[in-house]
């Protein structure tokens, strides 16, 4: 949350002569961070972040009481000022008390007065100002005092027309709503309770407050408003916040009350606020406070071992200097032992429970920077996560990046659109309960649609290849999805170049033994591989797509099953290779890959088989032959030459173009 | 009829003209229409293979394919070196492979693991759909609690399977999802790996912890995207203190930044750190003065910029973590790999969105 503090605000609660400069500084260092120093209405103001658990800074006095205690260590004079509580001479009225049936478990503290004929005043010029310094909207004196008073001492506080409380019954019941119990807060906004908020109603059971949060219309100051009730109330903070994020009434009051404002402050804000209506509204009488407190705060009292402080700053403070900083925080604190000090802290600080607390209020207070800076020197840990392969990832990319495969990042979150085209139900994906947007509302199954659009959005690039490293998510019957990661790749070149691409990729990773196996009923390709134990993995597919883009999918887990970090070192031949070609004219439905599986199976001194050239349905294939203990003569290839002729010919497969040359090798 | 006599004469003939033509001032179209055109020689040669006879197309086939590869090779060849001379021309541009870029957020992890693998943290990756419990009640935020509205947290579309059973701050493992399921979200943070870190280690210490992974929150403008990278770290051992953050919070600085720039830490609060910290580092620009030529730097606030958060973990993670928080301390940090990266010298970008958009002008230039 953020505040703004005007400087000239400030230095009604803050004794100092330290500049904003200063202030902002040295309290951004020790306590809240000061974003910003503004000037508005020709003064400066500062814009501070004050965090969730710290609603005592969400004041002027608040921050007043953080500067005091920070300036001072830095050698500036800071005190906090005294708070002048005198009210000046009061008539006391006697208008009829409102009567209050409180239910102490959800509100710890009521306390109101009776403004007896307030003048209807517009507010007065230095208030406006403060106002407009503090972004808040001016309406009349009777009003703006309320949120003048909240803003300076942090306790939020409302004006009721007493009359109009009056005539609805006298009394004020605090309870709990039923569910669709009807109010309409002072703007005019109509609501329905869902049950369990925190109200004020009347005798006749009608909603006359939304407490802590905001007045109902029927009970709200007008301007023909005469005698004014000024409540202060403690709802639990629970409650507020239960009833201010369901009916979306997020006000002032709401964000500091759910948050614990210490009911304590109820009296010095009363105060405050009585001597504000005397200056500018000029009641003719005032009633005397009435105050129920059925349970005054009970403090902590936290043993904070000097063990415990030393461990966390990794130095050891001097008692003194401990003490006196938890004091100036207005802490009790009293020696227990050597060892030990017992500490109370105030009531507005409801956050410091445990010792380590207190660690942090010393140590920021001490100052941060003031701590050596090295690193641990304890043990490391030696428990790599065995089911993710980082190195393997980064090889990966690295390699298919110098392959020309450009690296994407999208999003998991995909359209209803894209979900549909990866090839499973839309049921089958899991899917937000509160999208922010229609192009994000599902966990993807596939990364290729992505993929697919990321390359449609590049359409004057028709050979972009681009690749992505990212999970796909499969749900899981009562568990958490199952998140996969995946390797999808989409080309605008050709199946040959891909899957060479895909090729050099597993020889990188010494994966042997890989297949390309046409699908029995999909028009794809299944990649496969064989694992160290010997074991056939699928690794993923490859396919054409209907407007001619490669894709191709792996799943990384598998990848990692049969990828090695080393080869398996072949002792080098010391004999010479025969390498030559042949020439075959493919019938009409054979398959490349049986006539190079056949021509490999005709003997095993053919090391190598690879596709040179293709002109019409002619192809031709090198041939690389290999005895590791003699070097082949042709008396020894001529009859493997025939055989794969006769092969290829008896199982219809093709036939030889041109004629069996023999080698030169004789 | 034709014979392959024939056919090889023509075929010479067609070369005689090529090496002609090279050496004369014919630009790479002009040779190309002319000897691979729709109408070209080669073209006008090919179409002769049909007036020969059954037995020596397969072989004129074969002179034809080799004869086209040469026109091709020789025709490419005179515009892709320059004329042999006996002085070499070394102003002639190189000709550069056609490689890919990684993505800039690969590079930044890969940066960013390095930098902490070196100091002995162990990588990993953790869940992105978790439980509620992970995310948020193993650190220290009960159910409802104010302190989640600080994540605009993403829900699944599944049910809370978690039976009413009532939370108790003094049993933080009582609600565990393997004991009662729960509500699925996306994670808002990293931070749902911290207790995880801990079963992992049988919430045995020590734990040096560095979980990169991808984070969800319901907002997205120039500088927030509904899904980002965040990396965490986490030190548990006995004697963990401050002094060790900032260390390794300087550390990472000299590293990833320079060896000038330095990070500093002020009060924050988080529910799952005590104390908690906002994290700065030194303005590499106005080299942490705040000040260019007198004139106040835009780039930092006085100096520093606001990287993310950290802390000493709460000991209420530590007890959901299973260890005991008399016996060992830690501390803990997360930030947003994006931010983090954009910090570096010449690299603030101005809409975060374009990390994940398919612009190649962009994702080239890394």
């Amino acid at each position: 949350m953020n505040i703004l503090i005007p400087h000239s605000w400030l230095l009604e609660q803050l004794e100092t002569k330290a500049t904003p400069k200063e202030i902002q500084k040295y309290l951004s260092l020790c306590g809240p961070s000061v974003e910003n120093i503004i000037l508005k209405e020709g003064e400066n103001v500062y814009d501070i972040e004050v965090t969730t658990n710290r609603v005592d800074n969400m004041s002027v006095r608040g921050i007043a009481r953080e500067a005091a205690v920070i300036l001072s260590q830095f050698g500036l004079e800071a005190k906090l000022a005294k708070l002048d509580l005198s009210v000046g001479n009061i008539n006391e009225s006697k208008l009829p008390k409102i009567k209050i049936l409180n239910n102490p478990k959800i509100c710890k503290r009521v306390t109101y007065v009776i403004l007896e004929n307030i003048k209807q005043a517009p507010t007065p010029p230095w208030m406006i100002k403060r106002l407009k310094q503090i972004d808040q909207n001016v309406h009349s004196a009777l009003i703006d005092i309320t949120n003048y008073i909240t803003h300076e001492l942090g306790h939020p506080c409302h004006a009721f027309d007493y009359n109009k409380l009056i005539m609805s019954g006298g009394e004020i019941i605090i309870t709990e709503a039923q569910k669709n119990e009807k109010f309409t807060t002072l703007d005019g906004e109509a609501f329905q309770t869902l049950g369990g908020e925190v109200v004020f109603k009347n005798r006749k059971g009608e909603i006359i407050d939304l407490p802590s949060i905001k007045g109902t219309l029927n009970t709200s100051v007008d301007e023909k408003t005469t005698n004014v009730l000024l409540l202060m109330e403690s709802i639990v903070p629970k409650k507020v916040r239960y009833a201010s994020m369901t009916h979306a009434i997020r006000t002032i009051a709401a964000q500091l009350m759910e948050k614990g404002v210490d009911p304590n402050l109820a009296p010095i804000s009363m105060n405050k606020a009585i001597k504000l209506y005397q200056d500018l509204c000029q009641p003719d009488a005032v009633s005397p406070i009435y105050d129920d407190f059925p349970k005054p705060t009970k403090l902590p009292n936290i043993i904070l071992d000097k063990a415990t402080l030393k461990l966390y700053l990794g130095v050891e403070l001097e008692n003194k200097q401990v003490t006196q900083i938890l004091t100036d925080l207005e802490c009790l604190v009293t020696p227990k032992g050597q060892t030990q000090l017992i500490v109370t802290p105030p009531s507005f600080r409801s956050d410091l429970l445990a010792p380590v607390d207190l660690v942090e209020e010393i140590a920021r207070i001490y100052g941060y920077h003031r701590l050596q800076s090295q690193l641990m020197s304890t043990a490391l840990p030696l428990n790599p996560v065995k089911t993710q392969n980082f190195d393997l990832e980064n090889k990966i990319k690295i390699l298919l990046v110098h392959l020309g495969v450009q690296e994407f990042y999208t999003y998991s979150l995909v359209s209803e659109e894209l979900a549909k085209q990866s090839d499973l139900p839309l049921l089958e994906h899991i899917k937000l309960q509160n999208p922010l947007s229609e192009d994000m509302v599902y966990l993807r199954r596939s990364l290729i649609p992505s993929l697919v659009d990321a390359k449609k959005q590049n359409p004057n690039q028709p050979d972009l290849e681009v690749f992505e490293l990212a999970n796909v998510y499969r749900p899981q019957k009562n568990d958490l999805p199952k998140e996969e990661l995946m390797l999808g790749i989409v080309s605008g070149k050709n199946y040959r170049n891909l899957r060479g691409k895909i090729e050099v990729l597993f020889e990188s990773l010494f994966i042997k033994n890989y297949q390309f196996l046409n699908h029995q009923t999909k028009s794809l390709a299944t990649i496969v591989a064989t694992a160290v134990d010997g074991q056939k993995i699928t690794l993923g597919w490859i396919k054409v797509s209907q407007d001619n883009l490669i894709l191709a999918q792996i799943a990384v887990s598998k990848l990692n099953k049969v990828a090695k970090t080393h080869p398996v070192y072949q002792r080098i031949a010391k004999t010479s290779p025969v390498i030559e070609d042949l020439t075959f004219g493919l019938n009409a439905d054979t398959l490349v890959g049986e006539v190079i599986n056949t021509i490999r199976s005709a003997s095993k001194k053919i090391i190598n088989v690879q596709l040179k050239t293709i002109y019409r349905n002619n192809l031709t294939f090198t041939i690389t032959y290999l005895d590791k203990e003699t070097n082949l003569t042709n008396l020894v290839i001529q009859p493997i030459r025939e055989k794969i002729v006769k092969m290829i010919e008896d199982k219809k497969l093709a036939h030889l173009v041109g004629t069996l040359v023999s080698s030169k090798h004789d | 009829m034709l014979n392959i006599k024939d056919l090889e004469a023509k075929i010479t003939l067609v070369k005689n003209t090529l090496d002609q033509d090279l050496s004369h001032n014919l630009s790479y179209l002009q040779l190309k229409t002319k000897y691979l055109g729709k109408h070209g020689l080669f073209k006008n040669i090919s179409e002769l293979i049909t007036q020969l006879s059954p037995a020596e197309k397969p072989q004129a086939g074969q002179k034809l394919n080799q004869f086209k590869l040469e026109l091709e090779k020789l025709i490419s060849l005179k515009f892709t070196q320059p004329q042999p001379k006996n002085k070499v021309d070394y102003t002639v541009p190189g000709l550069q492979p056609k490689i890919a870029k990684l993505h800039p957020i690969s590079q930044a992890i890969m940066e960013i693991s390095q930098i902490f693998e070196k100091i002995g943290f162990v990588r990993v990756r953790y869940p992105e759909v978790d439980w509620d419990w992970y995310v948020f009640e193993s650190l220290n935020m009960p159910p409802e609690h104010p302190a989640r509205d600080e994540w605009e947290t993403f829900f699944i579309d599944t049910p809370d399977t978690s039976q009413d059973v009532s939370y108790d701050e003094k049993n933080p493992r009582l609600r565990h999802p393997s004991l009662i399921g729960g509500k699925q979200v996306l994670t808002t943070h990293t931070s749902n790996g911290q207790v995880r870190e801990m079963e992992r280690v049988g919430s045995q210490p020590p734990i040096r912890m560095i979980n990169i992974s991808r984070c969800y929150r319901r907002q997205q403008d120039a500088t927030h995207t509904q899904m980002f990278h965040q990396f965490e770290g986490l030190v548990i051992d006995k004697g963990i203190n401050i002094q060790h953050l900032k260390g390794t919070l300087d550390y990472f600085a000299k590293e990833f930044y320079g060896p000038s720039v330095q990070s500093r830490i002020r009060p924050f609060h988080f529910r799952f750190t005590e104390p908690s910290f906002e994290v700065d580092f030194s303005c590499h620009i106005c080299g942490g003065t705040g000040k260019i030529d007198n004139q106040k730097c835009k780039f930092c606030k006085s100096g520093w910029h606001e990287v993310g958060g950290a802390g000493m973990v709460h000991p209420n993670v530590l007890k959901a973590g299973g260890i005991n928080p008399e016996e060992y301390t830690g501390f803990a940090f997360g930030w947003g790999v994006e931010r983090t990266y954009t910090l570096k010298p010449g690299l603030s970008i101005d809409d975060i969105r374009l990390l994940y958009s398919s612009d190649l002008r962009f994702l080239t230039q890394f």
